[in-house]
């Protein structure tokens, strides 16, 4: 499989954005906007029909848009600030009607768009190739060196701001460089399952690691393993790499989660054995006590 | 030294004004409460004073500089903030020691042996020394209260300002705490201004009380600070 040249890009590209998109995930996840690489993949999709209209590049337009859209989204939630979630349904409408409207426009586009909407990870060209180098390296650097604030605004904004943290530059900087790794994986899983690839494994990792550090390298360990675990599946029975990629990560976080509830499960009936004891013992005692107080009072 | 302070402080939320000409100071080596009943716009002063929240009419200083002319240090604990992050995956450990990250000099630094030490006995005196390797989650809402206050003691603020901290917590825990605090004080010079329904259990420790009561012209709220002769006079007499 890997002795085919498209192979060697899709397992390269899918491993770079696999590594730093399921690290942003645990960031987002954290921080309540878990929705917003949905969003800012459906503002992308506007930045490439945008880049098809104009006759630029589309993947450099919908790059653009992505971070753009990411910054909107940060003043946009300030306004909707009980709501946050509002923010991401307004830019996410305003993303898919200018990217239908655009697509509209410019029919002969339309055959390429299903490569952004599911993906094709196994088509991915050397300019994607090194956006996606690019936005990997500026994100592994903005977490590795900011990884210290971004705890501590993750946990809790207001408090973070009091204690001297620039919280409105670094979410600032966050929303951009998640604008970037959300454009940036859009060739690998689509726009329709972006999310998949930034969410699932951090879902399943904030349930399981035991610290911060440990949740962030775990999802970083699950993304990887399933993209490559997608990516071999797809080879070797023919399906959609971007759907298989989302499906086995999908399938991870379930049965993760079911491994953890039978972990518990079963911790707990071994606690439950000990208890009984424990209670029957002092229902005795107290059951006992009772009947010579009782007895002691009625011999009064 | 005036480390906070609002002058005729006006502030609402939407239309309507819930504190109107509201006037506090707070001075270096204080301990302060704020009381009043709920919907009276406690938490909302502190954040006023913490510059959260910006007012409509009147003046928030906030002091950039401590008594030592340093920058300023301020712990803030909002009100059930472990309650609304039970599934934070982070150990107990990591997150007292990330109160010691909130300088910039500190983001790439490595904890020196002082600074761990400075997180060890905070979490010693907030009673979660034995929780240190468990994960947040798996905590009660008593001991998550208890890992936030550790957090902040080990920030070693110049300005403390709690809200309702000792939500969760048993008489026991709740006493020290105030002792605590009042340690804090006399010991190190730290002011502390605190958001709490348990005047009587701070009985010979507050300095100052700020009273936010219902205005009887317009139903809007107001701010009346009554200077505690001495330590805390009775609650009773103050209204």
């Amino acid at each position: 499989m890997l002795h085919y040249d498209f192979m060697q890009r899709a397992f390269c590209a899918g491993g770079i954005i696999a590594l730093i998109a399921s690290a942003l995930g645990v960031y987002l996840l954290l921080r309540r906007q878990a929705l917003m690489a949905d969003m800012l993949s459906h503002v992308s999709l506007a930045g490439v029909a945008a880049g098809a209209y104009l006759r630029i590049n589309p993947s450099i337009t919908g790059f653009i848009v992505a971070i753009i859209g990411a910054i909107a989204v940060e003043y946009v939630r300030k306004a909707y600030k009980t709501y946050s979630e509002l923010s991401v349904a307004i830019i996410m409408v305003g993303g898919l009607s200018v990217s239908i409207i655009l697509m509209t426009m410019n029919k002969t586009i339309n055959k390429s768009f299903s490569s952004y909407l599911f993906g094709s990870v196994v088509a991915v060209n050397q300019l994607e190739l090194t956006m996606m180098l690019a936005a990997a390296l500026i994100g592994a650097l903005f977490f590795f060196l900011l990884r210290k604030p971004l705890y501590i605004i993750s946990f809790d904004e207001e408090s973070a701001r009091t204690s001297g943290i620039p919280v409105q530059w670094i979410s600032v900087g966050f929303s951009i460089i998640t604008g970037m790794i959300v454009a940036a994986a859009m060739p690998i899983v689509g726009v329709l399952l972006v999310s998949s690839l930034i969410i699932l494994p951090a879902a399943l990792s904030v349930r399981i690691a035991p610290s911060f550090t440990s949740a962030i390298l775990v999802s970083m360990g699950i993304g990887l393993t399933g993209t490559f675990t997608g990516l071999t599946a797809s080879y070797e029975l023919s399906t959609p790499p971007g759907g298989t990629i989302a499906f086995i990560l999908l399938l991870f976080l379930v049965s993760g989660l079911c491994v953890r509830k039978i972990i518990l499960l079963a911790s707990k009936s071994t606690s439950k054995k000990m208890r009984p004891e424990i209670a029957v013992k002092e229902s005795r005692i107290s059951k006992n006590g009772l009947s010579s107080n009782l007895q002691k009072i009625r011999q009064r | 030294m005036l480390l906070a302070s609002l002058q005729d402080v006006t502030f609402g939320y939407g239309d309507v004004p819930c504190l109107e000409k509201a006037n506090i100071e707070v001075h270096s080596g204080e301990l302060i409460a704020v009381t009043g009943p709920n919907g009276a716009s406690k938490s909302t002063l502190l954040k006023l004073a913490m510059q959260l929240l910006h007012p409509w009419e009147g003046k928030v200083t906030l002091s950039p500089t401590n008594t030592a002319g340093n920058k300023l240090v301020v712990a803030y604990v909002p009100q059930q903030i472990a309650a609304f992050n039970s599934g934070f995956p982070s150990q107990v450990t990591e997150f007292v020691r990330s109160g010691l990250h909130t300088q910039s000099s500190n983001w790439l630094r490595r904890l020196t042996p002082q600074a761990k030490q400075a997180a060890d006995e905070a979490m010693q005196s907030m009673g979660v020394w034995e929780l240190r390797n468990r994960r947040i989650g798996e905590l009660s809402g008593g001991q998550k209260q208890r890992i936030c206050i550790a957090r902040a003691l080990a920030m070693s603020p110049d300005l403390f300002i709690l809200d309702e901290p000792t939500t969760g917590m048993d008489k026991e825990s709740r006493k020290s705490f105030y002792t605590l605090m009042r340690e804090q004080i006399d010991r190190h010079g730290k002011t502390v201004l605190i958001v709490t329904h348990n005047l009587s259990e701070m009985n010979d420790m507050l300095d100052r009380m700020i009273t936010l009561e219902r205005r009887e012209e317009g139903g809007w709220k107001c701010c009346t600070t009554t200077l505690c002769s001495g330590h805390f006079a009775p609650a009773e007499s103050l209204h």
